[in-house]
């Protein structure tokens, strides 16, 4: 067993405030509000400075007295730290002064921030003693957890509904992981799990680990922070399924002011959702915190369609009161965030990462990001897990003999004259 | 055997003003404990335990679902993306 974290002292009720022993619990039991991990900031701020942050190897694990484990991290200890990339053109393509992309497309092991949360939630799954964890997933989540799993020595078990995409499927297979899939339809496979959850013991890493799980989103905004020059972004965008990685960034940059990392300057979070699965974005266009559920939703942005988000309340107040707001696309839309992302700046992102880009043109076209502003986008996951979505969408190659003739004929002479 | 479900509940516009918990009472043997609620002339939210035989619990929920009430496990979503 390890030492208790001088750091990180509970879990707290999200509504009532009441404070929880560091269990494997979710839920307050007065209200049923969600716990989340409450630190001891005055412990953290004399050893948790710049310097010392930037002796730490370039993981997400040198801001570790802020993520609620422990002892030191055991699993994933390799995640996190992926480039901050300077996007000029698509700024330009964008009309906004100043972009920045964060790139977790390119986050180890399974290319997705997903690693993140899976790598604190594993990391605290074994020091509160399991054997077994599992999770349940349309993709991005069950690959992380599978693999990092596999890596730990952890039996892993991943549910996913039965009729995913193939390539999501083999994503999880290959760590030799028990992959089951669930015919029904979603509300039911929810209650089915939450009650394999409550039966066998298991770590579910966002059911009972929620509170630790949800917490490694934190890290993308620390990274993105320190990567600025420690300072904290006027407009971040973020994609949002149940909406906790945009609350995790809110709360990231606010313990970074707190703890004097970063000048206290005011910023704000926009929420991107896909239209066909977008409760917490017209909710917020509608005005109220109250989170219509989406019964079935229909969007190329798969890993993005959650109907009955278990954060949108707190995402949509993490918004209002940084002055943010909500957008949402058209699978078109999508297609061609993904496309321009790519084009401009080098970067194939996945469906959640289209979604991002075209909410931010349309934020920046209506005026609520300024023209004159700087603005980060959140691309959290790579394009070749999600290639259906834009299969035939990106033109053909052009064939041609293998002749020089042929070659200046229909592609140098075509291609000059186009020019 | 008695078990224990945590509950949210979503009721649409025309049933905010029915007494729907004391129907479901007095016509299943569950122990109804309301834990909190927010209800508006649109819509009433309100977290509930049901306590009872695991039969007679999913038979209260087929029947609030029967009614138009959303029902949802506490962990309002346990599948991610
Ligand atoms: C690629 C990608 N981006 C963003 C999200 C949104 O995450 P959250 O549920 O924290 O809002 C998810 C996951 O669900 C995802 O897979
Ligand atoms: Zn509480």
């Amino acid at each position: 067993m390890d030492k208790p974290s001088p750091f990180f002292s509970n879990l707290k009720c999200r509504e009532c405030g009441r404070l929880y022993p560091k269990q494997a619990i979710h839920v307050c039991d007065f209200d049923f509000g969600p716990l989340e991990a409450a630190y001891d900031y005055d412990a953290i701020r004399p050893v948790l400075t710049r310097a010392a942050i930037e002796s730490r190897p370039h993981t997400m694990w040198r801001y570790r007295e802020l993520l609620p484990i422990d002892g030191e991290p055991t699993v994933g200890t390799q995640v996190g730290f992926t480039p901050l990339v300077k996007a000029d053109r698509l700024a330009r393509a964008l009309g906004i002064r100043e972009l920045y992309v964060k790139n977790d497309t390119v986050n180890y092991p399974t290319l997705s921030f997903k690693d993140r949360v899976v790598s604190v939630a594993l990391s605290r799954a074994r020091e509160l003693g399991f054997k077994v964890v599992a999770c349940a997933s349309t993709g991005n989540l069950a690959n992380s957890v599978a693999a990092n799993a596999a890596s730990a020595g952890l039996k892993s078990y991943v549910l996913i509904p039965a009729d995913l995409e193939q390539g999501k499927v083999l994503g999880s297979l290959v760590y030799g992981t028990n992959v089951i899939g669930i015919h029904g339809a979603y509300d039911q496979v929810n209650r089915l799990c939450s009650e394999i959850a409550g039966k066998y013991g298991w770590g579910f890493v966002n059911v009972n680990l929620r509170p630790y799980y949800a917490e490694g989103s934190k890290s993308m905004g620390y990274e993105i922070c320190e990567q600025l020059g420690w300072r904290i972004p006027q407009h971040t965008v973020i994609p949002m399924a149940s909406g906790s990685l945009l609350t995790k960034i809110h709360k990231a940059y606010g313990e970074f002011a707190r703890l004097g990392l970063v000048e206290n300057a005011p910023f704000a979070v926009y929420g991107a959702q896909a239209t066909g699965c977008a409760p917490i974005a017209h909710a917020m266009k509608r005005g109220t915190d109250i989170v219509k559920p989406v019964p079935k939703p229909e969007t190329i942005a798969k890993s993005l369609a959650i109907g009955t988000p278990a954060d949108g309340y707190y995402a949509i107040h993490a918004m209002k009161q940084t002055g943010g707001s909500a957008e949402d696309v058209t699978d078109d839309e999508v297609v061609a965030g993904i496309r321009l992302l790519a084009e401009c700046e080098g970067i194939f992102a996945e469906t959640a990462g289209g979604v991002t880009v075209s909410c931010a043109k349309k934020l920046i076209e209506t005026g609520k990001i300024p023209r004159d502003g700087s603005a980060v986008l959140c691309i959290t996951g790579h394009g070749l897990k999600t290639q259906e979505a834009i299969a035939g969408k990106c033109g053909e190659p052009r064939l041609i003999k293998p002749s020089l003739r042929e070659f200046e004929e229909h592609v140098y002479s075509k291609d000059t004259a186009a020019a | 055997m008695n078990e224990k479900q945590r509950l949210w509940l979503m009721f649409p516009t025309k049933l905010v003003t029915r007494p729907v918990l004391w129907e479901l009472g007095r016509q299943f043997p569950v122990i109804t404990n309301v834990r909190q609620a927010s209800v508006t002339e649109e819509i009433g939210i309100v977290s509930l335990s049901l306590e009872g035989e695991r039969e007679e619990i999913k038979k209260a929920i087929a029947w609030l679902e029967e009614l138009g009430v959303n029902v949802e496990p506490v962990e309002i979503n346990t599948i991610e993306g």
